[in-house]
């Protein structure tokens, strides 16, 4: 098992906030990594940085160093498109582009230069399976992405995030919006991208947590209090707070 | 449970709520329904008193002398209804052939080419009196067709868009479908003075259609019955009148007289006299002629109205003024979307927020509040002055656009700041660039919004009038380059309102414009609509 992210000594500014202090963590390969922790605790201001999608607020400031494959994002001289491409995210809420089914999952593809309508057909009908989707609107690939449920959406999502092909997919609360249907067929689908892709997600479900991911890392006030396997963290937490905030005494 | 009294209170409040909201909204769909009702009542349907010189009593046959008569044709594309002897003499006699036009009588812009008898007989200068009538002439004007017969005239007339010629009433049965019948209205009102005498500061000018009718039945005694002077009415007829097909009981009392002598004397020496007599019967110079009003109902707005090309503001159709309309909507639309729109996206996806970008957004703000004819004066002196494009086509379109310019960038601002955030970072952590971003999702996201801006954009282009009274001119003619001047719809509407050339024509105008814009507001729904299933 390899590393594939290392985040070393990474501290970010809003403007004079200190929203994360002096983070460090190592994300393995297709290894699904659980960030947990109270709201407001840096979570999503964490796997932001991930793919430097900090980079849009103005009055972000950050320090210390992520290595992905050994080479430090935030150098200058790095690529922030090929980042993305790499590593791809799936936000809190479903947010399918205005266009249809098939231009949806043939957006990544097609902006990355690819026009050939076989080779995106069959790409898009891979993402599709990939994201467990693709028996639910292979015969609706023409027709508005936001007629679809917000689950189907959210999958598309996925799938959209698929079709460029990354290797690592960030999820931030992939299924808060969710019925616990939706919950269920996304938490399957996670199971099943590990094999192929490194997972970061962030999730206030401790049980969803303790059922898909291998690591999990409890951020507390933008410090991280504990990071650990799974198992270690809920059934042999270090912290007396990572045990309050598991056992849900707050948060 | 009893109602207690505070509930009881709240339920007087809210019906009382209820009735006042409900009222105020009635009133405003009252408003509403009430205008556009007039306004396409009046487009569609005219309905209108004309005041003429001869009443509305009409003969296709008019009599030359007790056997013989003389039927008037035209061809049968005029949209004639019926004429008066006077105007077939302006027709037959008119001092220029360019001038004579059907345009006053039909509409249409359409010369017309009057035909006549060549060989001199009975009855063809029977008829040269009742045409050449007053006039100098003794002979026919020399761009007269002559024809030899009735076969040809009606062959001629038949063939010749805006022929006019005449037969003999014997000849009817040789009448086709290519020509028509002229029902030719020929009798004339004179009175004695004593009847339009100012009597308390008022003289009777005119009767009505309804009290000729009623005074040829013998209904009215005194003239005082409608609204003239207490004076006995005296109706004398001339012999060569017979109104049998027209009025069925005209009163046995009636005088008839057969010399211009004997009428000439009844007018003179006697107090409330009324003669109905023919236009030729009599001088017209020795008693003045007592007009008759005639209410004229008929449709309004025609497909010919809107098709014609126009001839001047009172003859023609309008279809070159709605294809300018719509060529200074496109122009304009052209010029301003992409502007507007690069400007809004600037404003919302680059600038820095900040004091530049908030006095820029005062500064669109102002202009968008400001009455379109400071705009007008801007295009004139800027534009056709000091850039020296002149008046026309292209000074007024950039004028315009100048004008809808703050208001598309607006709403466009509007609409691309209500994209939801998680759009574009969806996109740009795809690795989207900020630029693909915008032209992807963004703007498509935002389009509902942006045509909606247009939309009220084409309102405002296709009701201005202010700029281009400055900026446009007035010419009937189509656009045919970029400094053409032209007419628009709304431009012409004020023009005929301004001019007094014709409220029927304004109104049909007007019809034209609120379907013109209804169909906008329709067709760009439906892209709405289409668009917004996406977003
Ligand atoms: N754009 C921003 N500007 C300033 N402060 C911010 C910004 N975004 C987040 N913060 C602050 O940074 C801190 C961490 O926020 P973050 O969104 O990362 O929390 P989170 O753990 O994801 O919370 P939640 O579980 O509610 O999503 C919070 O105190 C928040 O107020
Ligand atoms: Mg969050």
């Amino acid at each position: 098992m390899s590393t594939n992210i290392v985040v070393k000594d990474l501290d970010l500014f809003y403007g004079d906030f200190q929203a994360l202090h002096s983070v460090s963590l190592d994300i393995e390969e297709n290894q699904v990594t659980a960030l947990i922790g109270p709201s407001g605790c840096g979570k999503s201001t964490f796997i932001r940085t991930l793919n430097r999608m900090n980079d849009l607020i103005d009055s972000v400031k950050i320090t210390g160093e992520v290595l992905y494959h050994g080479e430090d994002i935030y150098d200058s001289e790095s690529d922030v498109i090929e980042l993305r491409k790499r590593v791809g995210m799936v936000f809190q809420k479903p947010n399918p582009f205005p266009m249809s089914v098939y231009e949806n999952v043939a957006y990544g593809p097609k902006i990355h230069g690819k026009s050939n309508r076989t080779e995106l057909d069959i790409l898009v009908e891979k993402s599709l399976r990939g994201a467990a989707l693709w028996d639910e609107v292979k015969d609706r690939l023409d027709k508005p992405a936001t007629g679809l449920s917000g689950g189907q959406q959210q999958r598309l999502c996925i799938a959209r995030t698929l079709a460029v092909e990354p290797e690592v997919v960030l999820m931030d609360e992939p299924t808060s919006a969710l019925d616990p249907m939706s919950t269920s067929k996304i938490e399957d689908l996670i199971d099943q991208l590990k094999l192929n892709y490194t997972i970061v997600i962030v999730t206030h479900n401790m049980q969803q947590a303790g059922r898909i991911s291998d690591k999990t890392c409890f951020f507390l006030n933008g410090y991280i209090e504990e990071i650990g396997s799974t198992d270690q963290i809920f059934f042999n937490p270090q912290s007396s707070k990572t045990e309050d905030y598991i056992s849900g005494k707050f948060g | 449970m009893e109602i207690s009294r505070s509930t009881r209170k709240i339920h007087r409040r809210e019906k009382t709520a209820k009735a006042v909201i409900w009222g105020l909204s009635a009133l405003t769909i009252f408003i509403l329904f009430w205008i556009i009702g007039f306004i396409l009542i009046r487009g569609f349907y005219s309905n209108k008193e004309v005041r003429y010189d001869f009443t509305g009593y009409t003969e296709e046959t008019i009599p030359l002398d007790d056997q013989h008569g003389v039927i008037f044709v035209a061809h049968s594309k005029l949209r004639i209804k019926d004429i008066t002897t006077e105007d077939l003499q302006t027709l037959y006699t008119s001092p220029i052939r360019e001038l004579n036009t059907w345009g006053d009588f039909t509409g249409q812009d359409i010369y017309c080419k009057p035909a006549v008898y060549l060989e001199p007989s009975e009855f063809n200068s029977a008829v040269q009196k009742l045409l050449l009538g007053n006039s100098a002439l003794d002979d026919w004007k020399s761009y007269t067709v002559k024809k030899n017969s009735s076969e040809e005239i009606l062959e001629y007339v038949g063939n010749t868009p805006g022929g006019l010629g005449y037969i003999p009433a014997e000849d009817a049965y040789l009448i086709d479908k290519k020509v028509q019948i002229i029902p030719v209205r020929d009798m004339v009102l004179q009175v004695n003075p004593s009847v339009t005498d100012i009597v308390n500061n008022r003289s009777l000018q005119a009767v009505t259609m309804d009290q000729l009718n009623s005074i040829l039945r013998g209904d009215v005694a005194n003239w005082n019955q409608i609204d003239g002077p207490e004076l006995p009415l005296v109706l004398g007829l001339s012999s060569s009148i017979n109104l049998s097909e027209q009025l069925d009981g005209i009163s046995h009392s009636v005088t008839a007289m057969d010399s211009r002598a004997s009428m000439l004397s009844f007018l003179e020496h006697t107090p409330g006299a009324l003669l109905m007599s023919r236009f030729g019967d009599i001088d017209t110079h020795d008693f003045e002629l007592l007009s008759v009003d005639r209410i004229e109902r008929g449709r309004n707005l025609t497909l010919a109205f809107i098709l014609e090309k126009p001839a001047g503001g009172d003859a023609g159709g309008i279809s070159y003024f709605i294809i300018n309309t719509l060529i200074l909507i496109i122009l304009t639309l052209l010029f301003s979307t992409p502007v507007g729109v690069m400007a809004a996206i600037y404003l919302v996806e680059y600038a820095k927020q900040g004091p530049f970008v908030r006095i820029l957004r005062m500064g669109t703000e102002t202009l968008a509040g400001i009455p379109s004819i400071v705009f007008g004066l801007f295009g004139r002196i800027f534009f056709v002055k000091i850039l020296g494009l002149g008046i026309g086509f292209l000074s007024s379109t950039l004028t315009v656009t100048l004008m809808i310019l703050p208001t598309l960038v607006r709403t466009s601002e509007e609409a691309l700041k209500a994209v939801p955030k998680n759009l574009r970072e969806g996109s740009l952590a795809m690795g989207a660039t900020r630029f693909q971003t915008i032209m992807r999702v963004v703007i498509p996201a935002a389009s509902p919004g942006i045509l909606t801006g247009i939309i009220l954009a084409v309102g405002r282009v296709v009701g201005e009038t202010a700029i281009l009274l400055y900026t446009l001119g007035s010419g009937y003619d189509l656009v045919r380059n970029l400094s053409s001047p032209a007419r628009v719809l709304s431009l012409h509407l004020y023009l005929l309102f301004s001019e007094a050339v014709s409220f029927d024509r304004a109104f049909a105008t007007a019809t034209v414009l609120i379907f013109m814009v209804l169909i906008t507001n329709l067709l760009t729904k439906k892209l709405i609509r289409k668009q917004s299933v996406y977003s």
